[in-house]
């Protein structure tokens, strides 16, 4: 909200308080000050100047050289663009040196090889209202010399944001009358004179008193409607308003100075008399703002009792019953609207005004007719209208504010005793509460926020200030949960993840319908199983993730695009589906998703040239996570995806893993694979507890011998190491594959031929084994493979 | 003999001192020492002899094999020294080493940590609930009216289930009370939150919060004040400055927002807002009392406190990050400061 300092200091002596004081004094009152703008000039070199001549520039066909009378002994010469004057108008004048807002500098020089000394300004160059595109034209009595700043004040306006629950503060009086309360200032409201007497009249119709329990409307004839004032237009424009006419600006002065918003409808345009009704679906009416709305049986709205609609109540008034310059006769409408519907209409037209903005948050049921009475008095005075002796009304003004019970104990221990009784009651005194009993307390009409025992506790402590609060600070004992369980074995996952040389990404956790082919989710998708916002904000941002995997590919492709030429990110995050495709309890799950592509490992001069990484690198990431656990792939069918499969940790599922097709790496310019894994966070979690003892260190020297076969290409590791196993050779203790060789090009062994090789470790527990031995077992398990194994032994 | 012994001393010592590498060294040991080198050679004639004579030759036999063998060893000894630092020459110890793959954490998931173990020192045990809620516990639980400006859908992402994306966390604060075993509650909830904002500079339609939340029979406005001067001085300096400017939320009254000074070299010092706080309103509790069906958490009975804070900007204003969207990038060239 816009408040103008001047209109503040009519109401209160601010001359003892600097801006600074009066802005920290409110925001720590809770009332935000957002800005601060200086408006009007300082200088006195902006001046009334008369247009005495004005000649072609002789190169510029838009420019005029024009002499000007300053007040000074000689004419001054200006070239000027505007074209809307005529010789002997007077407008403002910036003479050498002057300095207007936005710190510009007025200087001599010359326009298109003509000297100009000085500019002839418009309203918006020296801080005014813009009123039209070129000069601003001044009365024609102004006098010549003098400084502009002279006929139109300085003014400082102050931009403030009032929470909702404060609609009091919607006005300068409101305004004022919280800053007298918390600087102890004395208010000088304006007088209002005492509303006209009232009478229930069948020239109202109510047909919703409960959307509108209180209307009055009040008739005034003969009024000529012409120009503000300028003490009314200088105030409306100062906060930003444009003067319309005698009887719109009064309506808007009144909604600033008090918060009550009035309506004046041109009393010819209304048929009978008013009718407060319900719109009928798809009703229309054309608004002051001259846009059509179409109203529902939801919207309010002022009618006439021939029918047609000539307001949405208390949002905006109708275009045709609108006052003009032409109007004589007009109804001035005052009343109380139940705010959450005006609030629901205003929304739903995107529709919002003054009006409905403090209608919305509720208005003081007190100033309903003082606003009105406000009003009429005014109207009166500045158009020479006569008012009707009796204010029609339909209703009652409601009450919304009850005696509330000041809780002293529960006071002391919330504030942790920092103030005492009398000062808290101070406070609420001071803010225009009265006492009733030692612990009730009568509230404002105004301040219908002030319900409940907490509310009088909120005034206490913010016009007390925490500040003025002690410190305390007690820890507890609090036991850990499986939150914390589960928060700190990510946290541990998270930094061996960036240990092995991962970067955590976090991405967006909205994407779009193309980026689910990228998904790998631990299920398949099934339809249904996805989940959209109803309206999202964009394509891209329309599903809930049902897997990080697309995150991590758009990530690698902004890397790999940036030049990046290792890529390797994880990250750990919720993600989203319907259970059971389509139900309608909806799952989040936290997982893991891993993503490796480009180089193994970074370039540097070490002379080996880097190799693009490839799924056994991953394998080996995930076994390194689980180090407890023996990790395999189960080869298991994913869409969009190829060398798909299940991790299993020990035999059970735990994730799943792929690299991306070649086709589809191709559509984002990878040229090396890119190998993905999901995991299931839980599970990990599971098989990242630690061992329970520690396997004491053997005793006895072990003993290795090696394996060299050439077996079918096809025959698979998983095979070979069942078969090890299978030979059953007790002092066997463990065995690896420690090569693999295939030669595409068949010359050194054929191409559906491979050459593996094993290196197997022997021990016993209890003795040191001899040479002999050791080979005897070792022919055995040669043997066994032999004979269960197309292999032979080079 | 004597002399012959004397010549042999003389010509191995020399060939020992040429040799200049492991096999010519080889070679003098084999010439002189070896089954047919020409000091064993010698020594065969001692068997020929006169009996007085042996022992005094033997001696000189004895001497001159240990002057060379001597020799040799230390010859080795030099070679071996001079083969060391050869390897060692011609090292350049200022080339870079080997590159690593490099790794990190982002930053969001560090300056979330660090909140955490501050907040657990002091007692917070860590909460959560889904992102995709449920009116009741977003808004109706935190007393905001159906009416409240951010219950459209203009502002909040609906599902055409009726259920939303949670706009803040503060709704873990009601999944916790609905639970709560026994007092008091001290919990604090990182996660997401979701508000249909566009993405620009300082604003993503997905940000992360760290809500809190401690309600007791006695906790007072000095409780708040306390533990959130605790909270922001352990994260930004023992120095920094803290207020507290009253403010309005519908689910704590009193209410405030809290500013730290911010000073950033070659600026003036200013007040920015890190988060927002304040007592339960007891409105809160009526309505968990209601859904609980017991008198645990009545508002006659209990007092707390409740705070949320947008962790993208307290890692702005730790790392001095312009752009918002920095976070949510992921490029190697950011995250890479934070490892």
């Amino acid at each position: 909200m816009l408040t103008s300092f001047n209109w503040l200091a009519e109401r209160l002596d601010l001359s003892q308080h600097s801006l600074d004081e009066l802005s920290d004094l409110l925001t720590f009152a809770g009332i935000e000050v957002e800005g601060i703008q200086e408006k009007g000039l300082s200088t006195n070199l902006v001046v009334v100047a008369q247009i005495k001549e004005a000649t072609q520039h002789p190169d510029a066909d838009r420019l005029k050289i024009c002499q000007v009378d300053a007040g000074t002994e000689s004419l001054h010469q200006i070239v000027c663009g505007a074209q809307n004057y005529q010789i002997g108008d007077k407008v403002p004048c910036a003479l050498p040196g002057a300095v207007l807002p936005g710190n510009w500098e007025i200087k001599k020089g010359k326009l298109r090889g003509v000297e100009s000394g000085g500019m002839l300004c418009g309203a918006d160059e020296i801080g005014l209202p813009k009123d039209n595109d070129g000069l601003m034209i001044l009365p024609p009595d102004s006098v010549v010399g003098t400084p502009l700043k002279e006929l139109y004040a300085n003014d400082t306006i102050i931009e403030i944001e009032v929470t909702p629950n404060r609609p009091d503060l919607l006005s300068h009086s409101g305004m004022a009358r919280e800053l007298g309360a918390l600087a102890k200032l004395q208010l000088s409201l304006p007088t209002i004179p005492s509303p006209a007497p009232q009478e229930t009249s069948s020239f109202i119709q109510n047909d919703s008193p409960e959307r509108c329990p209180f209307y009055s409307a009040i008739r005034i004839s003969g009024a000529k409607v012409n120009e503000s004032p300028e003490w009314l237009r200088t105030k409306l424009e100062s906060i930003g308003l444009r003067p319309i006419n005698s009887v719109v600006d009064i309506t808007n002065y009144v909604l600033h100075e008090m918060g009550q918003p009035l309506h004046a409808f041109d009393a010819a345009k209304i048929n009978q008399g008013i009718q407060i009704r319900l719109a009928s679906e798809g009703e229309k009416i054309k608004a002051l703002d001259e846009n059509e709305y179409l109203l529902q049986s939801d919207d309010l709205i002022i009618a006439d009792q021939a029918g047609k609609a000539h307001a949405i109540a208390g949002v905006m008034g109708g275009f045709d019953s609108g006052v003009t310059n032409e109007t004589t006769d007009l109804i001035l409408e005052s009343a109380y609207f139940a705010p959450s519907e005006i609030r629901r209409t205003s929304r739903r037209l995107i529709l919002s005004s003054d009006s409905s903005y403090r209608f919305e948050r509720g208005v003081d049921p007190k100033g309903v007719l003082a606003g009105s009475a406000l009003a009429v008095k005014l109207i009166c005075e500045l158009t020479g209208g006569k008012v009707e002796p009796t204010t029609l009304i339909s209703g009652e003004v409601p009450t919304v504010t009850q005696p509330v019970e000041l809780d002293h104990a529960r006071l002391a221990q919330l504030m942790d005793h920092s103030i005492s009784l009398e000062e808290a009651e101070a406070i609420l005194t001071s803010l225009g509460l009265s006492k009733i009993n030692p612990t009730t307390w009568d509230i404002p009409s105004y301040r219908g926020d002030l319900q409940r025992h907490v509310d009088l506790v909120e005034e206490i402590a913010r016009v007390h200030g925490l500040n003025n609060v002690p410190s305390r600070l007690l820890g507890s004992y609090s036991e850990e949960n499986d939150i914390d369980r589960a928060y700190d074995a990510q946290m541990s996952m998270r930094r061996q993840l960036a240990s092995l040389g991962f970067y955590e990404a976090q991405t967006i956790k909205l994407i779009s319908d193309t980026q689910l082919h990228d998904c790998l989710p631990l299920r398949p998708l099934q339809e249904g199983d996805v989940i959209r916002v109803s309206l999202p904000l964009s394509e891209d941002h329309a599903v809930m993730r049902p897997s990080l995997t697309p995150g991590l590919i758009t990530v690698a492709e902004r890397n790999a695009c940036q030049g990046a030429s290792s890529l390797r990110f994880f990250e750990m995050g919720r993600t989203f589906r319907n259970a059971g495709g389509g139900k309608a309890k909806d799952l989040e799950t936290d997982t893991l998703a891993i993503l490796m592509a480009g180089d193994r490992r970074p370039s540097d001069w070490h002379g080996k040239k880097t190799t693009p990484i490839d799924l056994y690198d991953l394998k080996g990431v995930i076994a390194s996570i689980l180090p407890q656990s023996s990790i395999q792939l189960a080869p298991r069918q994913r869409e969009g995806f190829v060398l798909s499969a299940d991790i299993l940790a020990n035999g059970k599922p735990i994730g799943i893993f792929a690299r991306l097709s070649p086709s589809r790496c191709r559509e984002l310019s990878f040229e090396t694979p890119v190998c993905l894994a999901e995991l299931d966070l839980k599970k990990l979690q599971q098989l990242r507890t630690g061992i329970d003892q520690v396997e004491e260190l053997p005793q006895f020297p072990g003993s290795s011998r090696d394996i060299a076969m050439e077996a079918p290409a096809d025959l698979e590791n998983a095979q070979i190491e069942k078969a090890i196993l299978k030979a059953n050779q007790a002092i066997l203790e463990s065995y690896y594959c420690f090569d693999l060789f295939t030669d595409p090009s068949g010359e050194k062994l054929a191409v559906d031929r491979k050459s593996i090789a094993y290196s197997l470790t022997y021990r016993s527990p209890d003795r040191t084994l001899k040479g002999k031995e050791v080979d005897e077992v070792h022919a055995k398990i040669l043997e066994h493979l032999q004979k269960t194994l197309p292999i032979s032994y080079r | 003999m004597t002399e012959e012994l004397a010549a042999i001393q003389t010509e191995a010592l020399t060939a020992i001192a040429a040799a200049h590498d492991d096999r010519t060294l080889d070679e003098a040991r084999v010439t002189f020492l070896g089954k047919k080198g020409r000091l064993t050679v010698a020594s065969s004639c001692m068997k020929d002899l006169p009996k007085e004579e042996k022992p005094a030759m033997g001696q000189a036999l004895n001497e001159t094999r240990q002057t060379i063998t001597a020799a040799l060893e230390n010859k080795t000894e030099e070679l071996q020294s001079q083969a060391d630092a050869k390897l060692l020459a011609g090292i350049d110890l200022t080339m870079p080493g080997y590159c690593l793959p490099a790794g990190g954490l982002h930053p969001l998931t560090l300056i979330r940590d660090r909140a955490i173990q501050i907040l657990r020192r002091l007692g917070f045990s860590l909460a959560e609930g889904p992102e995709i809620e449920t009116e009741f516990h977003c808004f109706d639980a935190l007393n905001t009216p159906a009416d409240h400006p951010a219950r459209n859908e203009k502002d909040t992402f609906y599902f055409d289930s009726g259920k939303l994306l949670r706009t803040h966390t503060s709704s873990v604060q009601i999944r916790t009370m609905e639970k709560a075993k026994q007092m008091p509650i001290r919990i604090i909830a990182p996660g997401s939150a979701y508000r249909r904002d566009e993405i620009d500079a300082t604003h993503l339609s997905v940000f992360n919060q760290l809500e809190g939340l401690y309600v007791d029979k006695d906790v007072r406005l000095s409780d708040l004040k306390g533990t959130l001067e605790y909270f922001f001085q352990s994260l930004f300096g023992e120095k920094t400055e803290i207020r507290f400017r009253p403010h309005f939320f519908p689910f704590t009254e009193p209410s405030f927002e809290i500013d730290i000074k911010l000073h950033v070299k070659g600026h003036e010092p200013k007040w920015i807002e890190v988060a927002g706080c304040g007592m339960v309103d007891p409105a809160v509790f009526s309505s968990m009392s209601l859904r609980r069906g017991d008198e645990t958490l009545l508002p006659e009975k209990v007092t707390g406190f409740a705070f949320g804070m947008g962790l993208d900007r307290l890692a702005m204003i730790e790392w001095g990050i312009r752009d918002i969207r920095r976070l949510i990038e992921n490029d190697t060239r950011f995250l890479s400061q934070f490892a």
